[in-house]
């Protein structure tokens, strides 16, 4: 579903000229559950950013679901992001104004559906997350984990192909973690394809598989599923 | 996403920060309201000035304006209406009065005391036309005018300078040597160019009789529809002029075109306030400019997750013009209900007439959403360039 060919992205500071991704090929399939590991400034995040299509790669093809997205323009990226791709962000990135219903209708406000049908789908979303008694709430008035939940929620509510979670419990305790990323699991047994950006190891050992970035390259694939220290 | 969805979040906004947007409305509420102040004021006074200029606007007054040629000849009279010249005037077809009066300026006594005044005698239609309304005692009757009695109706102006406001009904006045019988005193006057004058009315008779004058010094055609006045005054110019065996001497006047000539004049003076009004609102538009980059950088992190869940840049640009649009259009709104309340106050309490023309509210909205758009669209433009990565990542 995901081929990456020769992803290379670079900026330029100045003068100088600094890659951080440097030739990434690698593909996922649809349904997997991966890992994305690496130490900070690896290129990690550049990576899912990519992958988001929140930035395009300096060269290199990408294609998602069997489309060229490396070159697509600015509205169709915002196209492409409002679809086929749900965010979860380690800040929850709600909008504190906005109830758990509201918060979790904004991507199909994009997608121009009705009200009615926003507030349908809304609400399915947030009761499979285990939500459904706390619709009408502001962010601040929920927990964490809960928060975290609305994102989810929101992030599967347009029905999107793939699901990109950036270091979805590095805000959250151990246990509510382990809540999350149990969900996670469930969402990718029911057929979602899931992809973490996380650099916990713990985190790492629910996806079936660990894609290593070190030096905006792939990595080795830790022999044991559990990443070398 | 719909422009009824935008709204209603540019209004939520708008909520979530009261005292903020109150003060950036304030400039435009203030440069609004005081456009329709001026305006109104302007536009009120210009009305008023054009009827009274115009009257009730089926009078046409007829002047005598003497050629050089028989200036210099002493061939000109200060007179020049005859008896004959108004019979045969009343005779024109669509003429319902023949106004005519002569005025003298002389010294009225009552015992010792003494004042000037002009006297005027008129003819029974001047009573009519001009409505002279008579507060006290009676007007003048037809026996007055036919039998030239030598009775007066005065101006309050007058009552006030002789008899210090006490009834003069039935006091023997002298006008020069000849004595008269005060038989009414007329209203106070009201309006614009009400001077209390002080006057003294005399049936034109006993003017005639009192004087030695036997012309009328000035005479005005009333006519049953306003569109007849044209056609009657020129008519009424070539009979004169006939009569007299005068070029050009008789003249009307236009008063539609004076009214027009004040009218404009208004109109400039209301251009040239309502413009240094218009500045406060430009004023006010920088302000919205500046509070709107404000908010465009708090809300950065609000930027980047919309568009990270697929908000165009479009859509984001949208969002904040309207915001910026729904600021301004709602202190335009207020700014109109000010400014027509305080035009409301001015008119009560200075006695001035102030005029709301739609087209000024109408413009005043359209004009407030133009600010909007013009000072809106820096900020929006610079919400919609965020980078949403940077954006999601901003403290």
């Amino acid at each position: 579903m995901i081929e990456l060919e020769k992803i290379v992205k670079s900026y330029t500071l100045g003068k100088e000229t600094v890659e951080v991704l440097k030739g990434i090929t690698t593909t996922i399939e649809k349904g997997e559950f991966v890992a994305i590991m690496g130490p900070s400034g690896s290129g990690k995040s550049t990576l899912m950013n990519i992958i988001g299509c929140l930035d395009r790669p300096t060269s290199g093809t990408y294609f998602l679901e069997g489309e060229d997205v490396s070159t697509h323009s600015d509205p169709e990226l915002a196209k492409v992001r409002n679809k086929s791709i749900g965010f979860v962000f380690q800040q929850f990135q709600l909008l504190p104004r906005l109830t758990a219903l509201k918060n979790v209708e904004l991507p199909m406000v994009y997608a121009g559906a009705s009200k009615k049908e926003r507030e349908e789908r809304a609400s399915d979303s947030l009761t499979r997350v285990g939500l459904r008694d706390r619709m009408g709430h502001l962010p601040n008035e929920l927990s964490g984990g809960q928060k975290q939940r609305v994102a989810i929620a929101r992030a599967l509510v347009n029905d999107p192909s793939l699901i990109l979670a950036d270091e979805p419990t590095g805000a959250l305790d151990t246990a509510t973690s382990v809540a999350i990323m149990e969900l996670f699991v469930e969402l990718n047994k029911e057929g979602t394809t899931i992809i973490v950006v996380t650099h916990e190891p713990e985190v790492a050992e629910y996806a079936n598989r660990v894609i290593y970035v070190r030096d905006g390259l792939l990595g080795k694939q830790p022999m044991n599923g559990g990443f070398p220290s | 996403m719909s422009l009824f969805e935008n709204i209603k979040m540019a209004l939520m906004s708008v909520k979530a920060h009261k005292m903020r947007s109150i003060l950036t409305m304030l400039g435009i509420i203030i440069g609004v309201a005081a456009v329709i102040v001026v305006v109104a004021i302007g536009q009120g006074g210009e009305a008023m000035l054009k009827s009274q200029i115009a009257g009730d606007g089926n009078t046409i007054e007829v002047f005598y304006q003497p050629s050089e040629e028989e200036m210099q000849q002493g061939d000109w009279e200060q007179n020049p209406f005859t008896s004959d010249d108004i019979r045969e005037l009343e005779k024109l077809d669509k003429v319902t009065n023949v106004v005519a009066s002569t005025s003298e300026y002389s010294t009225v006594r009552l015992r010792d005391e003494s004042t000037d005044t002009s006297i005027t005698g008129i003819n029974q239609a001047y009573m009519e036309v001009n409505k002279l309304d008579i507060a006290e005692g009676r007007g003048f009757t037809s026996a007055d005018f036919l039998g030239g009695r030598r009775v007066t109706v005065v101006s309050a102006a007058m009552q006030e300078e002789l008899f210090e406001g006490k009834s003069p009904i039935g006091e023997i006045i002298r006008v020069g040597v000849q004595p008269v019988e005060i038989i009414g005193v007329l209203e106070k006057p009201t309006g614009l160019f009400a001077f209390g004058s002080v006057d003294t009315y005399l049936p034109w008779s006993a003017m005639r009789n009192m004087f030695g004058t036997n012309n009328y010094s000035q005479v005005t055609l009333e006519v049953g529809d306003t569109d007849d006045l044209k056609p009657t005054g020129e008519q009424a110019t070539e009979v004169l002029n006939r009569l007299h065996d005068t070029e050009d001497s008789y003249q009307v006047m236009n008063m539609e075109e004076i009214a027009a000539g004040i009218g404009q004049v208004t109109t400039i003076m209301t251009t040239i306030i309502g413009s240094i009004a218009g500045i406060s609102l430009l004023v006010g538009g920088i302000g919205v400019m500046n509070i709107m980059l404000v908010s465009v950088t708090e809300r950065t992190r609000e930027i980047g997750i919309r568009k990270s869940l697929g908000a165009t840049r479009q859509q984001i640009l949208f969002q904040f013009l309207v915001e910026s649009i729904i600021l301004t259009l709602i202190g335009g709104t207020i700014g109109i209900l000010l400014g027509s309340g305080t035009a409301y106050l001015v008119s009560f309490f200075a006695d001035w007439p102030s005029l709301i023309s739609w087209q000024v509210v109408v413009g005043a909205l359209v004009f407030s959403m133009l600010i909007g758009i013009v000072f809106g669209i820096l900020p929006a433009n610079k919400a919609s360039r965020l980078d949403p990565i940077d954006s999601l990542r901003y403290e």
